[in-house]
């Protein structure tokens, strides 16, 4: 299953650095591609985030996928800017008694939110790529997020693959019954589906409760138990934050 | 033949790349707006752990129940669905039923759990419209189904009619806030009504039959509960009936008054305030209709009567509608 990119655990420079000081880079360089008002430096950091992505050897095709909706999102954007937004007319056209009009300002507006659009999601890729989840769950409880979230988080993680294998055998025995063989069958059979996962996440939460009772539980997961940070990781991300700073200020 | 056609559509607009979901994508906000929705959806989300916190005191197994259903809300949300009226495939929000099912505050936390996993690692919706998606999706989408329901079956609906109307409600109060922020993130310096009428206009087509599609979904999943496991329903946590209907008469008693005492005195419809006002704008009014029904209650009789023909039609062809039909071509 290539939902987390679990495969993609392999032996290189980005998986050796703390998770800690990776999400704080991650963070960090959001933020800068967010409030940066020019274009430059979201497509930075796209095409370095493309670059790692070919250094660390993820699949194009994976890499792809991920940027697939926000490239919808981007298109409606852009027309939404071009045709309804903006002072500066470049044409006007008259089509079957309706008048659109494309307005410069309003483009060049689009293809800035698209830029930062494509920065963002390239940042979020290769943060999904070069970490595992469960590190990224240690990660967010060293940085004092609510431990109640975390262990929500943890249970979620670890029964979505559960669910999802329940939901596929399911499926399967649906469409070899022609549940799906047309609109309302189809619509009928999803809602079963649906159902029957709740019924089940139901039944596995009480059987989990009750395994996690007999080992020991008393209502909270015990705390995850962190390595001290290295200062030379965190010096390097210091630096690197700096570095993307500079670039940054060139507005 | 046609339903080889039909069916292989089908298949291909569920295996199609596509799916539009009603995630603000990661990126489109600026820092302000991203910061301010942050800032909105934080309480909400502390109100959740609050309950968590509360509930799994008193009950040992909420918290393993309340992550499994984050995992049902993400794989229910990442489920394409396959939208006749724009040939493309979109996502439910799944935050209809676990308002239903665990009520608003644990269906917030929920929401943001399985939001954060789709942002990491699926590329819907993103860290920096984390807090916008927790506004639309989880709060705003969990109370209008949960207060839907509870209003509904407090008024004594059929339980499949509840759950359909808050599936629906929940999926266009999600995709209408969802407008909301989009036309407040990206307006820039132009006004924002016109721009926030144009996203919902361009929503439509996916949206509002997914609206439909959802609350069917929804509707099947609650009468599956009560048909096989009652026992489940009953553990759901219930504002009481009492308290509703108090809560819709106090609206209703707020509201009603206050729409009496506006100064523009009779509202007009979408007709005259969005279509007829735009068409005005760019030199194309309205002209007078070839027949015109305005005449006193010309227009309610032919609805009336259009309405009591098909509804004469359905029922006289009802058996011939819904009963299955025996299959061709197969002999025993």
């Amino acid at each position: 299953m290539q939902l987390f990119s679990e495969h993609l655990i392999k032996d290189h420079i980005l998986s050796k650095i703390d998770a800690r000081v990776k999400i704080v880079c991650a963070l960090v360089l959001l933020g800068m591609v967010l409030s940066y008002r020019g274009y430059v430096f979201p497509l930075v950091v796209l095409f370095t985030s493309f670059i790692l992505c070919l250094v660390i050897k993820a699949p194009l095709r994976l890499v792809l996928l991920r940027f697939a909706e926000p490239l919808f999102i981007i298109a409606m954007v852009i027309l939404l800017k071009f045709l309804f937004t903006g002072q500066e007319e470049i044409f006007s056209i008259n089509l079957a008694g309706l008048k659109i009009t494309g307005h410069i300002d309003g483009l060049m507006e689009g293809l800035k939110i698209a830029g930062r659009i494509l920065g963002a999601v390239s940042i979020i890729t290769v943060l999904g790529f070069v970490t595992p989840f469960t590190e990224i769950i240690a990660g967010l409880s060293w940085f004092r997020i609510p431990k109640g979230f975390i262990e929500i988080l943890m249970f979620a993680y670890r029964y979505i693959f559960l669910l999802l294998e329940d939901a596929f055998v399911i499926y399967q025995a649906q469409k070899n019954r022609l549940g799906y063989i047309d609109m309302r069958k189809g619509l009928n059979s999803f809602g079963l589906l649906a159902g029957t996962l709740v019924i089940r996440s139901f039944d596995q939460s009480q059987k989990t409760a009750l395994a996690m009772i007999q080992r020991g539980y008393t209502g909270n997961m015990p705390g995850l138990k962190h390595s001290p940070l290295k200062m030379g990781e965190a010096a390097l991300a210091l630096l690197f934050i700096i570095f993307a700073g500079a670039i940054w200020m060139i507005q | 033949m046609k339903k080889i056609f039909v069916f292989t559509l089908f298949v291909w607009l569920i295996s199609s790349g596509n799916a539009y979901a009603m995630h603000i994508s990661e990126g489109i906000l600026p820092f302000n707006w991203a910061v301010l929705w942050f800032l909105v959806a934080a309480p909400f989300v502390a109100w959740g752990l609050h309950e968590l916190k509360r509930l799994s005191a008193v009950d040992i197994s909420f918290k393993p129940l309340v992550g499994l259903m984050a995992a049902v809300v993400f794989i229910i949300s990442c489920m394409p669905v396959p939208v006749p009226t724009a040939g493309t495939c979109s996502h439910p929000c799944g935050t209809g039923i676990s308002g239903i099912l665990v009520g608003p505050a644990i269906s917030i936390l929920i929401t943001a759990v399985a939001l954060l996993i789709q942002a990491l690692f699926l590329a819907h919706g993103g860290l920096s419209t984390w807090g916008a998606d927790i506004v639309s999706m989880g709060v705003v989408g969990s109370f209008a189904g949960y207060l839907t329901f509870k209003g509904l079956r407090a008024l004594k609906a059929n339980l499949w009619i509840a759950g359909f109307m808050a599936g629906l409600l929940a999926d266009w109060a999600t995709y209408t806030t969802t407008s909301i922020e989009l036309a407040l993130g990206i307006r820039g310096d132009s006004p924002f009504m016109p721009l926030f009428y144009k996203i919902l206009i361009a929503f439509i087509p996916t949206q509002l039959p997914l609206g439909i599609l959802e609350g069917a979904m929804t509707a099947g999943i609650v009468v599956l509960l009560y048909k096989k496991r009652p026992d489940l329903l009953v553990k759901m946590r219930v504002i009481k009936p009492q308290q509703i209907a108090a809560l819709v008469i106090t609206f209703l008693l707020l509201v009603l008054p206050a729409s009496y005492t506006s100064a523009s005195g009779e509202w007009g419809g979408v007709d005259e305030s969005v279509v007829e006002k735009y068409a005005e704008e760019h030199g194309r009014p309205a002209r007078a209709p070839i027949v015109n029904t305005d005449q006193g209650d010309l227009l309610l009789f032919v609805f009336l009567l259009g309405g009591a023909v098909g509804g004469f039609a359905a029922g006289y062809c009802w058996r011939r509608l819904m009963e299955q039909k025996p299959c061709r071509g197969l002999k025993p």
